[in-house]
This record gives structure tokens, C-alpha cells and sequence, in this order.
């Protein structure tokens, strides 16, 4: 199987694509791949020469902490949950994902997400019942990984100075749903950071990997304002 | 003041940050990635706690005693009593700050049973009661971010601890932006670094958690305890990446477990222990799987679809998933893993180390597990420990005056520097991956003297050969630098596992089958001259 992967040394240096032969089992993940093209002796590229090891970010290697994103056969995907035989061809290729600083060939730093929020203050503080009683929707909410593929795939998202993206709005949803005091305050930077900027491609509901019903998130978000 | 250092962002290290900064301290909060990466955000099964009123006749004490029976009795009392006693309110914390717990037809917090245990006592969040907790404490830290009182700083791995005179000052950092060390000064350093994985290869638990720090500080003279205790999970699935967690919800909802003898289905657990012999204890189950020297399979297609799609989807999720097994039609092929570390620093009741102002706390401190751990109790003395550390800290006053450390910071970038430039590939990878077959052969479920003796001689070399490599400069240098540490923490483990000559909990042994009274006491194992030196614990704690 053909790989091709863009890597990138440092932070600031020049991307550039490197292919790979890959001949190991094909009933793994691409996670499980990345893990066998590096620990073969030496790393060696589709040209014959040796080269650096493939920079990638796991954890959990289960779906579940969302560190490995990329993109993978043009669709924005966790490593760990994708699997070689349904890519349906011979051949892979993998990006980082581009809404993000690289770091490191397909590590990126996805701090703007937690920044975002951070500056307008979404945090529950106390915990007071509303009238929102649907507890599987704050549940699925708060499962959020923030892995950032929603805001790879969203086509108003750039790089999250103005718009934040759904990852913004399903927290948002969270705060105002357990803290009925918050919501009243929390309506602006809504406003201001999610609802004014979504056209409503909805791309972020189909990549999601939690299956966060974030058009519900919306609906009664927008009901408040 | 300096403040306060926290290093590790997963619910231990979120939790001693908040309860600093709720009490006035500043806090800087390290870890490599953020908190939603930390292995705190796999746990599924639950939190245990006691609440008044819980209506079951569920009581502190027999909490208490369930936690002190489960670790075969080598956890202090009194440290158990403040955990037990102190789970009812931190349940109630872990609401108030939003954590969405299920609740039962009555809108009150269900609870379920969990192995090991006299009541119905675990409360959970559906199948993700980690990633629930650490949401609801990432939004809680994010409230204190926002007043300044704690900084979190990513991106950033423990190198070591400014240590002088007994006292800590501080830590030496590791950007992996920069490429560079950062001597970080604290009046207190709480390290919340969580388990030992790395030491083992596949596990069930994060690859995050590698034991570097516990091997690197017991360098540094930090005592660590009770290291031969592992939990084995003993139904786990394997898969191209990582060992897969069938939680024991599988076998509660009746699952059996087989082997295949002559073509006949033996259903060992069963015909030695009787009817509920698939629910026995993890360390009884793992060990017979493991004496059964078979390929063990864990049946449920007999439940029919139904049933199962209603009790146990995940399960059914994962196996389809990462295998393409259809559990409604096929067995599962389950084999026992390494899942959690009962040992780690040594602490005292406040949490901190024989190094002063040197916490730890959450997985990768030892206190309150003993020889074994109860399922759900690791969540809550994941927060507990870090309200205890913080209340400790926050309750010291004094100067803190640091001597200076400059020189070596200048020292350790150039020798960073150095081992980095250098065109030879070695790949660090190598070396752990021959290290997780060491531990998983001579350290296993069952363990005998020439085993662990081979071990110790196995690992000794790699120590030898590690110290003279390069690093590959194309992989991240935390992974370089992080392997002398993580071989030195499995040389100790070793170390205690062939000190015990008995067996208890988890720590099972061929050689000497029988518990011992003379061993009814944590090990204790420590780094003097070049040596490794493992003992009962003393009444002083040393
Ligand atoms: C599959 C699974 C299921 C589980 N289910 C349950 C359950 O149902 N109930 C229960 O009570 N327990 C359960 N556990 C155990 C429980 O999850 C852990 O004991 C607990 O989450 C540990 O939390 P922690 O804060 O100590 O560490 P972690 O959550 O592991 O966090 C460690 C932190 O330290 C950081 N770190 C590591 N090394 C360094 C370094 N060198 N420098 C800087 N930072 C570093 C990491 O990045 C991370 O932020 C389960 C475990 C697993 C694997
Ligand atoms: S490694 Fe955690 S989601 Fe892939």
C-alpha cells in the first residue's frame, strides 16, 4: 500500500510530502499503520532513503480523547477509529489538519479552542437545574473531545479570531443548560462568536466523532436569544 | 510566593489546581496536552461514594472495610477512613460543579454494583464517567484560568525536580515548542502524572502515562511503594493498537467464559467456583485464564440481540469495530492485560513525599489501594488526593527562598543539545518495545524468583545499552529522554516483585503461593549509591 503523508519539521519551516511503502497488516487502523511504518529499523521512504520518524499524537487509541485528528483520504478522521480496509484503494494519503499551527509533521496545536473559550467565559461555575431537564443532550455535549475536526471541516471557520465554530456552541449549550443564571450571559458571545457567523452547512454534525447533536445545541441556543 | 506547579492535567491534577486556586494559591498547571487527552478520560465504570441517606444501608464503614479488605490490608486505616469519609461530599462537588451524573426513574443519582463490594455504591455517567468528570473540571479550571490564578501551560513534560536539601523548589521543564529546558520555581511541585503504561507496551489505559516521572525522581531520591501490585483486567480484546477493555459488565449481564478442549466447550471458571464463577475477582479470574494456557473465549451471543444491544452496546460497538465481531453471533477472544498501577510514590496522609513540599498525587501515588484496587475507587481518590495535597499546601506559610539552580538548567540543555546531534537513528522505540516483552514475560500474573531474576538481569542491560545511545532526533525529545527514567522505574518494580516472597493481592507467586505474616507491610524501595533497595515500610513511613 502506497502512503504519502505532508510533513513538516518544525513550526515555521516548509511542508513538503513524503511517500511511504507500507506492507504490514491491513486489518489495523491507520493509527496501528503509523505505529508500524515507525518501528520498522529504519524509516525509509518510497525513494529508498532513509528519513525522520512520523510525528503523530495519541492517547487513548480508542476514540475517545480525540488527540490523533487528520486528515486522512480528504476526510477529516481520528487515526485511531480508521480503518485501511474501508479506505477502498491501495493508496493513503494524510494531512494534518489545516485550520491549526503544525508543530510537527500531523501534530497541530489546537490551543485556540480551549482560548476561545476561555476569553469569553464559558464555564458552568455552579450547577443550577433550569428548565433544561434533558440530560442525554448535556451528556453527549460534554462528551465533546475537542478534537477540532468540526472546525476543519466548518466553511466559516478560519483560524477562530471571530467565529469559534460548533465546538464553541455545544459548550455554550452545556453552560446555559447547567447554570440557568449563565445563560442570560453567555447569549452574547453566542451571538457575536457562533450564531451570527454559521451558514449552516452542517458539515460539523456528520464529522463529528460523539455524534453530538449540536443543530439541537442551536435550536435552543437560538430560542434564548 | 512562587506558587504552585501541577504536573499533569487529568482529573488528580485538575483537582489540586482547583482547590489551590479556590484557596488564594497560584498555580501552574503542566502537562504535554490537554487535560480531554488524559487517560482520566477512559474510565468508564464509575466513582464510588457513601451518601447519607443512600436508603441501601450502605455505610462509611463498610466502605471502609471493603477498601481495606480489597487491598489485602496493606492500606493505612486512617488514610482510607479520610477517603471513605470524604466520598460523600466529593460527590456532591462533582455536581455542583455540572458533572452530568445518570440518574434513575426518580431523577435521583443511580448508582450500580461493582465488583469486591457490599453495596450498590458506584455512581457513573453513563459509559463515560472519566470524560464527564474531566469536563466538568476542564470548565471549573477554565473559571480560575480566567481570575489568573492558574496558568496552563501545554506542551510542556517534567524533565526533573529542583531539588536541595531535601526540599523541592521547583521542576526543570521541557518545551517541546521551544526545544528547550525552562527551570519553572514553585513553593510546592504536586506531581498528578497517572500510571506506569509504557512499561508494559499495550495496555488498557492512555500511552500518556509512561511512569518517566516515577523513574526519573526515584533517581532524584524519592521513595517509591507497593510497585510489584498491578491490576490485571482479565477480559480484554486485542486489537492492531492498544489492548481493549470488555468491561465486566459483559459477565454481569451473565457472559461466560470457555476454552476449547477436544472440541468441547469447557467453561472452567464455572466448574471450579460454580455458577458465579465468571464474576470471581480480577486477579482470580485473570490468574485462571492464565493457568489455563489456552485461548480463552468470553461468550455472550446466547443473551440473544436484543439483550444485548439493550445492556451492553458499547461492547457490541467495540468488537464490530476493532475486530468485526459480531457478539450477537460470535464469542469473544478475551485474554487478561495490565490495567492499573496500585504502586507509585510513596506518600505520606497529606500526600507528600519524603521530599519535602514534593506531593503526589491520583494514579501515580500510592496510598490508599493497597495490594489491590476496588473498581471506582481510583476516580475518587484521584480528586480526593488532590484536595488533600492543596489543603495541605495552602495551610503553610513561611518564606520560600529558593538557592539558585541556574547552572543547571545551562548544564542539562547542553547535554540535551548533545545527545540530540547526532546522525545515528536509534530508535528509542526499540528499546520499549524489547522492555513491554521483558516486563510481560518475567512479570506477569504469575511470578516466580528465576523469572524476576532474569528480568532484573534483562533490564540491567537495557539500562546499560540506553545510556549510551543517541537519540533519533526525528522523534519528539520527551520520548528520548523519558527512557532512562522508564527503565529505571521497571528495574525497580522488578525489584519489589522478587523482594515479596509471599503472595497477596495482585502480586501472585508460584514459588511462595501462600500470604505471609511477615510481609503484611507496603514495600517500600528506594535509590542509594547506585542501588536499588527494597524493604517493609517502617512505622516512621520510611
Ligand atoms: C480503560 C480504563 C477504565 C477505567 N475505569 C475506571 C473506573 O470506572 N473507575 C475508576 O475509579 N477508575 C477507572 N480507571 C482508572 C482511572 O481512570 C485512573 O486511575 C485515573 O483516571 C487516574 O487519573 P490521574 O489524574 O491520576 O492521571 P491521568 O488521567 O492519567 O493523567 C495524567 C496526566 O499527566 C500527564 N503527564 C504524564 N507524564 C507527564 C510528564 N512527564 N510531564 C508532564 N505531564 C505528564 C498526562 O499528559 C496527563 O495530563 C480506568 C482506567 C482505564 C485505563
Ligand atoms: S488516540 Fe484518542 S482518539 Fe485516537
Amino acid at each position: 500500500m502506497k502512503v504519502k503523508i505532508l510533513r513538516q519539521v518544525h513550526p515555521g519551516s516548509k511542508p513538503y510530502w513524503e511517500g511511504f511503502i507500507y506492507d504490514g497488516p491491513t486489518d489495523i487502523s491507520v493509527a496501528g499503520m503509523l505505529d508500524h511504518l515507525n518501528y520498522n529499523d529504519d524509516i525509509i521512504n518510497d525513494k529508498g532513503k532513509a528519513t525522520g520518524r512520523i510525528g503523530w499524537e495519541c492517547s487513548c487509541l480508542q476514540g475517545v480523547c480525540g488527540a490523533c485528528a487528520m486528515v486522512i483520504n480528504g476526510v477529516p478522521s481520528l487515526a485511531c477509529e480508521t480503518f485501511l480496509k474501508d479506505q477502498g484503494k491501495d493508496e493513503i494519503t494524510i494531512r494534518p489538519l489545516r485550520k491549526f499551527p503544525v508543530i510537527h509533521d500531523l501534530v497541530v496545536d489546537r490551543s485556540a479552542i480551549h482560548e476561545n473559550l476561555k476569553k469569553t467565559d464559558i464555564y458552568i461555575g455552579e450547577w443550577q437545574q433550569g428548565q433544561d431537564r434533558d440530560l442525554d443532550h448535556q451528556y453527549l455535549a460534554a462528551k465533546c473531545l475537542k478534537c477540532g475536526l468540526c472546525l476543519e471541516v466548518c466553511p466559516n471557520y478560519a483560524d477562530g479570531r471571530n467565529f469559534y465554530g460548533a465546538v464553541f456552541a455545544n459548550d455554550c449549550y452545556i453552560v446555559s443548560a447547567r447554570n440557568e443564571k449563565k445563560s442570560e450571559s453567555i447569549k452574547n458571545s453566542y451571538g457575536e462568536h457562533f450564531a451570527g457567523g454559521c451558514s449552516k452547512s452542517l458539515a460539523c454534525v456528520d464529522v463529528c466523532p460523539m455524534k453530538i447533536p449540536t443543530l439541537a445545541s442551536m435550536a435552543k441556543l437560538n430560542k434564548k436569544m | 510566593m512562587n506558587g504552585v506547579l501541577v504536573i499533569g492535567s487529568g482529573i488528580s491534577g485538575m483537582s489540586a489546581a482547583i482547590r489551590c486556586a479556590e484557596l488564594g494559591l497560584r498555580v501552574t498547571l503542566v502537562s504535554p496536552f490537554p487535560s480531554e487527552r488524559s487517560q482520566s478520560v477512559m474510565a468508564a465504570g464509575g466513582i464510588n461514594a457513601v451518601r447519607e441517606g443512600n436508603g441501601e444501608g450502605d455505610t462509611v464503614s463498610s466502605h471502609i472495610e471493603d477498601t481495606l479488605k480489597g487491598g489485602a490490608y496493606l492500606a493505612g486505616e486512617k488514610e482510607v477512613r479520610g477517603l471513605c469519609e470524604g466520598s460523600g461530599a466529593i460527590l456532591e462537588y462533582l455536581e455542583s460543579v455540572g458533572t452530568v451524573f445518570s440518574v434513575d426513574e426518580n431523577g435521583k443519582t443511580a448508582k450500580r454494583a461493582f465488583g469486591g463490594q457490599s453495596h450498590r455504591r458506584t455512581y457513573y455517567c453513563g459509559a463515560s464517567t472519566g470524560k464527564q468528570i474531566v469536563s466538568a473540571l476542564i470548565m471549573e479550571v477554565r473559571r480560575f484560568e480566567a481570575k489568573g490564578l492558574i496558568e496552563r501551560r501545554l506542551w510542556s513534560c517534567f524533565y526533573y525536580a529542583l531539588i536541595a536539601d531535601g526540599t523541592c523548589h521547583g521542576a526543570l521543564i521541557f518545551d517541546e515548542v521551544s526545544g528547550k529546558l525552562e527551570a519553572l520555581y514553585a513553593d510546592a511541585v504536586i506531581m498528578a502524572t497517572g500510571g506506569q503504561n509504557a512499561l508494559f507496551g499495550k495496555t488498557t489505559g492512555s500511552t500518556q502515562c509512561d511512569g518517566y516521572t516515577q523513574g526519573k525522581l526515584f533517581l532524584q531520591g524519592v521513595r517509591l511503594k507497593n510497585l510489584e501490585f498491578i491490576q490485571y483486567h482479565p477480559t480484554t480484546l486485542e486489537t492492531g493498537q492498544k489492548r481493549m477493555l470488555i468491561s465486566e459488565a459483559a459477565r454481569g449481564e451473565g457472559g461466560r467464559l470457555y476454552y476449547e478442549d477436544q472440541g468441547r466447550r469447557v467453561y472452567f471458571m464455572e466448574e471450579k467456583y460454580g455458577n458465579n464463577g465468571n464474576l470471581m475477582t480480577r486477579d482470580v479470574v485473570s490468574r485462571e485464564i492464565f493457568l489455563a494456557k489456552k485461548d480463552v473465549y468470553l461468550d455472550v451471543s446466547f443473551l440473544g440481540k436484543e439483550v444485548i444491544k439493550k445492556r451492553i452496546p458499547e461492547i457490541m460497538e467495540l468488537c464490530a469495530k476493532y475486530r468485526g465481531i459480531d457478539i450477537t453471533k460470535e464469542p469473544i477472544p478475551v485474554a487478561p492485560s495490565v490495567h492499573f498501577f496500585m504502586g507509585g510514590f510513596a506518600v505520606d496522609s497529606f500526600h507528600e513525599t519524603n521530599i519535602r513540599n514534593l506531593f503526589a498525587v491520583g494514579e501515580c501515588a500510592s496510598i490508599y489501594h493497597g495490594a489491590n484496587r476496588l473498581g471506582g475507587n481510583s476516580l475518587l481518590a484521584a480528586v480526593y488526593g488532590g484536595f488533600t495535597a492543596a489543603q495541605e499546601i495552602a495551610g503553610r506559610t513561611g518564606e520560600y527562598k529558593h538557592p539558585g539552580f541556574d547552572g543547571y538548567l545551562d548544564r542539562e540543555n547542553d547535554l540535551l543539545a548533545k545527545k540530540g546531534k547526532t546522525a545515528s537513528r536509534f530508535p528509542v522505540a526499540y528499546i520499549r518495545d524489547m522492555l513491554a516483552k521483558t516486563m510481560q514475560n518475567d512479570l506477569g500474573i504469575v511470578r516466580d524468583g528465576q523469572r524476576l531474576a532474569g528480568g532484573i538481569k534483562d533490564v540491567d542491560y537495557l539500562l546499560e545499552t540506553a545510556e549510551k545511545i543517541r537519540y533519533d532526533s526525528s522523534v519528539m525529545p520527551y520520548f528520548n529522554y523519558s527512557l532512562m527514567g522508564i527503565l529505571t522505574l521497571a528495574r525497580a518494580v522488578l525489584t519489589c516483585a522478587d523482594f515479596r516472597k509471599e503472595s497477596r493481592g495482585a502480586h501472585f507467586r508460584s514459588d511462595f503461593p501462600e500470604t505471609r505474616d511477615g510481609y503484611a507491610k507496603p514495600t517500600i524501595i528506594s535509590y542509594e549509591g547506585g542501588k536499588y533497595l527494597a524493604g517493609l515500610e517502617k512505622e516512621d513511613g520510611g
